[in-house]
């Protein structure tokens, strides 16, 4: 066992001041009672009344929702369908093409992204508002829940939908009411990070987005152009709460489906 | 290690030998490759109606696939598959009246013991009434009455195994496949259970087809044991035949200990007409082999081996009468198992030869020891000639 010295605690006291620190500040001063920002001038929730009264956020905060979970929807089944191909398909012509096709969004630069899929719409002569920023988000959180759902996949026990088509469920009746029952758990957590990327995205957003379909980051930056004000600290306060929750528990719902899947194989094994 | 006669299903249960019963399963020259390999080369084999049939043999002799190809999950290369009068190759696997029990048992995680079992019927859309009718029945053949709301990793690796072969019974196939199905079960259990699976088979009458690499397993449940070596079948036979007449070396070696010696035909013997003489050693009187009945004697010459059961061969300290073959020898170990002593005796040009005895009594003193000189011997009719 390594010692825990001084310089380890200093290390980690230091990179966790460094990454969290900023945040911490603003959810401090969201609670403070000054006109202010950088004045404390005692403690207060009334800024957090102000923004719920604030009807352009609010505005803002339901078209950021409803795109979260129209496109975590769609992000989670189109990336089902890729992550049954990756994993399922064997060998097929185009198969290292295809995913290395899946996952290059992933490591693809926001703006580039943004940019090309503006292009696109103004090209088609699509008129951008809701469903441009709902296409956007798909294409991008996709290659996500494909990873999640691909990784549960892998360690899928293929004799179980040979059990069940053998038992004459068809192919679509075993998929339905075995495979997808038991990948639950990472369908939802991969639907959980879809939603909480969309929720927090301001780049693509900017980008495909048109009048009347401004989501809550792209308000809150327009906001602190005009100066930051208390109000948006105790927004953006909600929105870390919001999307820090939601990864967690996605997290979590991994986490415990692969402690439980460990326990009932060592079951398995051990029991006789 | 002795197969029972009994096993299966009755005395007189031999449908193979009858030329006007019909096969239930009939395998016609089927060949599976995998890419360049092998896997089943050109196979024949014929399953009968409440058969419980076992496929033996070591892992990679393609005894799986050929289980495998039944249930649909394999197609044949070439070669089919009748079932009846139906070509079994062209029906997907969900729609065969064969059902299999996994190795790993399959279980649905998320399903209780009822829903595992019920799946099947309700794929069926079977009246409700009639599912739970099915499930109460299969629950009780299996003795699973008090389990029946649990879910799988609530309960032991017996119970799993009973509930794995409820759910492939449910559906009354006309064959149920077993793949290795005590294999994760420890040794009292699996014989505990050996006997539970006749029992069920014969109350139900069901075709079973068992996979197994356990030749005690397959002598005890098995009507008929199919050896099985590089994809093709080297025996098919009772197990009392396949261990008591094999019909290679091969056979005789997989299944039980056996001594095998090699020589050459010598002609028959002098006194008893069939019984034939092989030599084997210049300095030692040939060994003699009483023949089947109906078998024609091989030429003078030829090359055959004798494989005789180390149970067949006696050990003693005096010279002995009344006997065909006689070698003399010095033990060289001496293998306790409690209920069977077996005891390596060299001969005196290097030739072991195993003799088991049972211990009959309690061992306070052997009468024959390590170095002690003795004679191992056998009767002709305990042991058989081998053509390869």
């Amino acid at each position: 066992m390594r010692r825990f010295s001084f310089f380890n605690a200093s290390a980690l006291t230091l990179g966790f001041a460094f990454l969290y620190l900023p945040i911490v500040l603003l959810i401090i001063f969201s609670f403070n009672e000054s006109r202010l920002v950088t004045v404390w001038g005692g403690f207060s929730t009334k800024w957090y009344s102000a923004v719920f009264a604030n009807k352009g956020f609010m505005d803002a905060a339901w078209v950021t929702v409803r795109v979260g979970l129209v496109s975590a929807t769609l992000a989670t089944i189109l990336g089902t369908m890729a992550a049954l191909v990756l994993v399922r398909a064997g060998r097929f012509p185009g198969k290292t093409l295809f995913s290395g096709m899946v996952y290059a969004p992933l490591v693809m630069p926001e703006v580039i992204t943004g940019l090309s899929l503006l292009l696109l719409f103004v090209s088609l002569d699509f008129d951008r508002g809701f469903w441009t920023v709902i296409l956007a988000h798909v294409t991008f959180s996709m290659c996500y829940s494909a990873v999640v759902i691909s990784s549960r996949l892998v360690t899928f026990d293929m004799s179980l939908e040979e059990a069940a088509m053998d038992l004459g469920a068809s192919r679509m009746a075993t998929f339905f009411q075995i495979t997808v029952p038991i990948i639950l758990p990472s369908i939802v957590s991969a639907w959980l990070l879809s939603f909480t990327l969309s929720l927090d995205d301001l780049v693509i957003a900017s980008f495909t987005s048109g009048p009347g379909a401004t989501t809550l980051p792209m308000k809150i930056y327009s906001q602190v152009r005009l100066g930051v004000t208390p109000e948006i600290n105790a927004l953006s306060t909600i929105l870390v709460v919001l999307v820090s929750t939601g990864v967690i528990a996605a997290s979590l719902l991994t986490k415990r489906r692969e402690v439980q899947r460990r326990r009932e194989e060592r079951a398995a094994v051990a029991g006789g | 290690m002795n197969g029972s006669p009994n096993s299966g299903s009755g005395c007189n249960f031999a449908p193979w030998s009858d030329p006007k019963e019909k096969p239930l399963i009939r395998f016609d020259a089927v060949t599976k490759k995998f890419g360049d390999f092998v896997a089943i080369d050109n196979l024949n084999l014929k399953i009968y109606e409440r058969e419980f049939f076992a496929l033996l043999g070591p892992s990679g002799c393609g005894k799986t696939t050929l289980m495998r190809m039944l249930a649909g999950f394999e197609q044949p290369t070439m070669g089919s598959i009748m079932m009846r009068q139906q070509h079994l190759t062209d029906i997907p696997p969900h729609r065969r009246p064969v059902n299999m029990m996994f190795q790993s048992y399959a279980l649905f995680p998320h399903m209780s013991v009822e829903q595992n079992i019920a799946f099947g019927l309700k794929q069926e859309k079977r009246p409700k009434a009639e599912i739970k009718d099915r499930v109460e029945e299969m629950i009780a053949l299996v003795q699973l009455q008090a389990f029946a709301k649990r879910k799988p990793h609530q309960l032991s690796g017996g119970q799993r195994q009973r509930v794995a072969l409820a759910r492939s019974l449910a559906k009354k196939p006309k064959l149920l496949l077993l793949d290795e199905p005590l294999g994760a079960l420890d040794r009292k259990l699996r014989e505990q259970t050996q006997f539970e699976l006749m029992t069920i088979q014969e109350k139900l009458g069901t075709t079973f087809v068992i996979v197994t690499h356990d030749q005690e397993e397959a002598m005890t449940v098995a009507s008929r044991i199919a050896l099985m070596d590089q994809g093709k079948l080297v025996q098919v036979s009772t197990p009392r035949e396949i261990y008591e007449t094999p019909n290679s070396r091969y056979v005789a070696d997989f299944l039980g200990d056996v001594n095998i010696i090699g020589g050459h035909i010598l002609g028959p013997d002098d006194k008893e007409d069939d019984i034939v003489q092989l030599a084997w050693h210049e300095d030692y009187a040939p060994l003699r082999i009483r023949l089947p009945q109906p078998v024609s004697f091989p030429e003078k010459g030829t090359e055959r081996w004798v494989a005789v059961r180390p149970e067949k061969v006696r050990i003693t300290k005096e010279y002995p009468t009344d006997t065909h073959n006689i070698l003399k020898g010095k033990v060289l170990d001496i293998a306790y198992t409690g209920n069977i002593s077996t005891y390596h005796v060299e001969t005196e040009d290097g030739q072991i030869i195993k003799s088991q005895e049972a211990n009959l009594e309690h061992l306070h003193r052997r009468a024959i020891t390590w170095d002690d000189e003795v004679y191992v011997h056998w009767r002709a009719g305990g042991c058989v000639l081998l053509e390869r």
